[in-house]
């Protein structure tokens, strides 16, 4: 004999318990101690009453449980699990192929490029501190430095939060987290210090004038005659330094003239550059023409950029350039390594340091000329990059990486890779939007980026427009397999028709000369389809309709159900 | 299990388990929404609730050709998914350190016992269901497989991995935390009224 029929014999106490009279609401009990319960329920009122509300209770419950009180999430209505789980490998390899590349794009570019420019005295330990920390506008960047570091922890946490956030279910976390990333910024703020701004048709410094502090300075003729203890950037038409700058000068300017003395760094963008005066450090100069007249004095290197380069004066170390006329008859201190049409080396000159010229006429040198060692000239000839296995095989390996991207686009948004392709297939109008998009959100996106204000901006539209760069090959890939194999929604198939797609301008874009082309094609046709898409999703539709849950409408005057629970479906 | 009058779509869950993507797409259609708000009440975030979902469809599909035909299919769906939530709140006890057992602590015998019919009537659906996310995990998810999906004493007993004897007095225990849930609720409702 059980507990419960010891409970039901019992004669003084012959009240059933809550437990006993829910397993009978739940039709848990075997029919002996069910009959026995049903019997007592008959004659008890007060057994009779908790039963009843126990079973509604029951019933009830279900009913909260079972209204529909939350939409359907978006992301749920349409099952992507078995791609989602099939691109688990797929990330590894892209990672892998993304590691291989930049290893090749840092080994065959940029270190030939750093090797060069340590050549000309740029001696930063590595790229990093080269562009960052040495410069051309180190120092205009430096007072900009808090807003960056402010921007960088701000997307930082940002990510962090939306990586974390189911771990971050109450809002008091949040609040912390956010908070403390906060303090940290505050904490960690240096003082700002003072800048003046001069804007005028004629902003003249004049003789005797000194300036402590960085000045920017705005208008057609800017004239410094005094003296400035710090750094000045310069926006002008005409640009003439006769006094004394003891920081850096940062110009841009159609005309510029340094007959005065410049303590740091002179980096300029100009049409002519004319330097009868001293800078104490380094030039890097862009610019049409420049003259370093034979008073002029550049205390380190000179890096310059441009059409004409006339060099009568003294270079303390070394000398980078790359210039269709290049004229040297002063003395340079260092090495010379140039790039060019044309390179003449006058009867005055003096080269302490090696000299290398490439360029498509042997250079012309003076037997008078004194050089540390006889010049090494390499002739530069147009001729197509032979193209070795290593050529063939990062072609394939970047084949694999489009694959790869194509497999992941059409995995994790199916009807947007559907919808591009299907965009594609406009190729009139897709290629015109192309032509805009790939010039016009790259320049936007680089003068969001320059306003600085609108950096982050800048910087998303621009990841944007490299993803949609990088996706233009897939989609374009994707409606040529189409015109190839026929139209097929299924994934497999339509993943089969992007990468034969793919392969396909793959190989074409092998081809000397027409490759480039097509690849630039491509770019403007597979960019506009995106674009097409986007906007065409960005336009004002309904909804479609989730169809709702296959269960009868229970509502607060729907009449409960006989049975005892309903299930939700 | 289904609700009175509902017929189960044989042909579809046929046709998926040949491998037809379509009907595939049409099952997970007609039987998402549900398992969503099964997995809603029983996990703690909304976000768990959708990754839930999203997996015990990977798993349903997986599963898929396993599945008796003879037997109710809406039923076999809701054990799967009461088995993976559980499994993942298991595997979130385990992280969080959260006690699954402090249904045990809450007394057999109530002074009230049909005190729980009158607070679910005086309260909003929404109410109830915010009650819910008060208690123990064993408790909430017991009341969930029992009166949302309709889950036999057995199947509850084995998804909780509890004796089947001992079901009855989870469910009990776990009414009354919910009771009491409701009646801080309402305390504090009329507190806060003051």
């Amino acid at each position: 004999m059980n507990e419960l029929e010891m409970k039901l014999e019992q004669p003084d106490d012959p009240c059933l318990d809550e437990m006993t009279l829910l397993l009978y609401a739940e039709r848990q009990l075997d029919r002996e101690a069910a009959q026995r319960v049903s019997l007592h329920t008959q004659t008890c009122t007060r057994c009779l009453t908790l039963l009843r509300a126990l079973d509604r209770g029951s019933r009830l419950l279900t009913r909260s449980m079972l209204e529909q009180d939350e939409p359907f999430p978006a992301r749920l209505a349409e099952f992507h699990a078995q791609v989602k789980r099939n691109m688990q490998w797929i990330w590894g390899v892209i990672f892998g192929l993304a590691v291989l590349g930049v290893y090749e794009l840092y080994a065959n570019y940029i270190t030939p490029v750093q090797t060069q420019l340590n050549d000309a005295g740029f001696t930063g330990s590595s790229l990093l501190s080269l562009v960052v920390f040495q410069g051309a506008f180190w120092k205009g960047w430096a007072s900009m430095f808090g807003l960056f570091q402010f921007l960088a922890v701000t997307v930082m946490v940002g990510f962090g939060l939306f990586a974390f956030r189911r771990y971050l279910r109450r809002g008091s976390a949040m609040a912390a987290v956010v908070l403390s990333g906060l303090s940290v910024l505050l904490a960690s703020a240096s003082p700002a210090t003072a800048t003046e701004f001069r804007k005028s048709d004629t902003v003249t410094i004049k003789k005797g004038e000194v300036i402590t502090g960085d000045m920017f300075l705005a208008g057609n003729h800017v004239r410094i005659e005094g003296e400035v203890d710090g750094d000045v950037f310069v926006f002008a038409e005409q640009l003439e330094v006769s006094g004394r700058i003891s920081g850096d000068l940062i110009g841009f300017a159609q005309t510029e003239r340094i007959s005065g003395v410049v303590d740091g760094n002179v980096r300029t963008a100009a049409n002519n550059v004319t330097i009868t005066g001293s800078v104490e450090r380094n030039v890097t100069a862009w610019n049409e023409s420049l003259n370093l007249d034979s008073g002029g004095k550049i205390g380190r290197s000179l890096t310059v950029g441009g059409e004409s380069v006339v060099l009568d004066g003294k270079i303390g170390r070394d000398l980078l350039g790359f210039f269709k006329n290049g004229t040297i008859s002063g003395f340079i201190g260092g090495s010379v390594r140039a790039r060019g049409e044309m390179l003449s080396i006058s009867s005055g000159a003096e080269i302490d340091g090696k000299t290398k010229f490439d360029g498509h006429k042997e250079p012309s040198v003076s037997a008078d000329a004194k050089l540390g060692s006889p010049v090494e000239f390499t002739k530069v000839e147009h001729k197509h990059e032979a193209r070795t296995g290593d050529y063939y095989l990062w072609r394939l390996i970047f084949t694999g990486t489009f694959l790869a991207f194509g497999l992941v686009l059409a995995g994790l948004m199916p009807k947007f890779a559907a919808e591009s392709v299907e965009s594609a297939g406009q190729v009139g109008i897709s290629f015109g939007l192309g032509v805009l998009v790939l010039f016009g959100v790259f320049i936007g996106s680089l003068i969001a980026c320059a306003t600085i204000i609108f950096l982050l901006v800048g910087i998303s539209s621009l990841m944007l427009w490299l993803i949609m760069l990088m996706a233009a090959e897939v989609v374009v890939g994707g409606v040529v397999g189409q015109w190839i194999l026929g139209r097929s929604d299924e994934f497999w198939k339509f993943f089969l028709r992007v990468a034969l797609g793919v392969v396909i301008i793959r190989v074409i874009t092998t081809i000397p000369f027409i490759g480039f082309w097509v690849a630039l094609a491509v770019c403007f046709w597979g960019m506009g389809a995106i674009s097409l898409t986007l906007y065409r999703r960005l336009q004002p539709a309904f909804a479609p309709n989730i169809p709702p849950a296959p269960m009868p409408p229970v509502g607060m005057s729907t009449p409960l159900p006989p049975s005892t629970t309903v299930g939700g479906i | 299990m289904s609700a009175p009058g509902k017929t189960e779509p044989t042909e579809l869950i046929a046709q998926a388990r040949t491998g037809d993507t379509q009907a595939w797409g049409d099952l997970y259609r007609e039987y998402a929404p549900a398992i969503f708000r099964f997995c809603r009440r029983a996990m703690p975030t909304r976000e768990d609730a959708e990754d839930a979902t999203m997996e015990i469809f990977m798993k349903l599909r997986d599963k898929l050709v396993q599945y008796d035909a003879s037997r109710s299919f809406t039923a076999w769906l809701y054990k799967i998914a009461a088995n993976h939530c559980w499994d993942m709140l298991r595997r979130k006890k385990a992280r969080h350190d959260k006690d699954m057992d402090d249904i045990t602590e809450v007394p057999l015998q109530c002074p009230e016992p049909n005190q729980l019919e009158k607070l679910i009537e005086e309260r909003t659906g929404e109410e109830v269901r915010r009650a819910l996310d008060k208690l123990g995990l064993r408790a909430r998810m017991a009341l969930v497989m029992r009166y949302y999906s309709d889950m036999s004493y057995d199947e509850i007993a084995d998804a909780l991995g509890v004796r089947r004897q001992f079901v009855g007095v989870v469910l009990l225990r776990a009414r009354h935390e919910l009771r009491q849930a409701l009646g801080e609720s309402s305390a504090l409702a009329v507190g806060g009224a003051r």
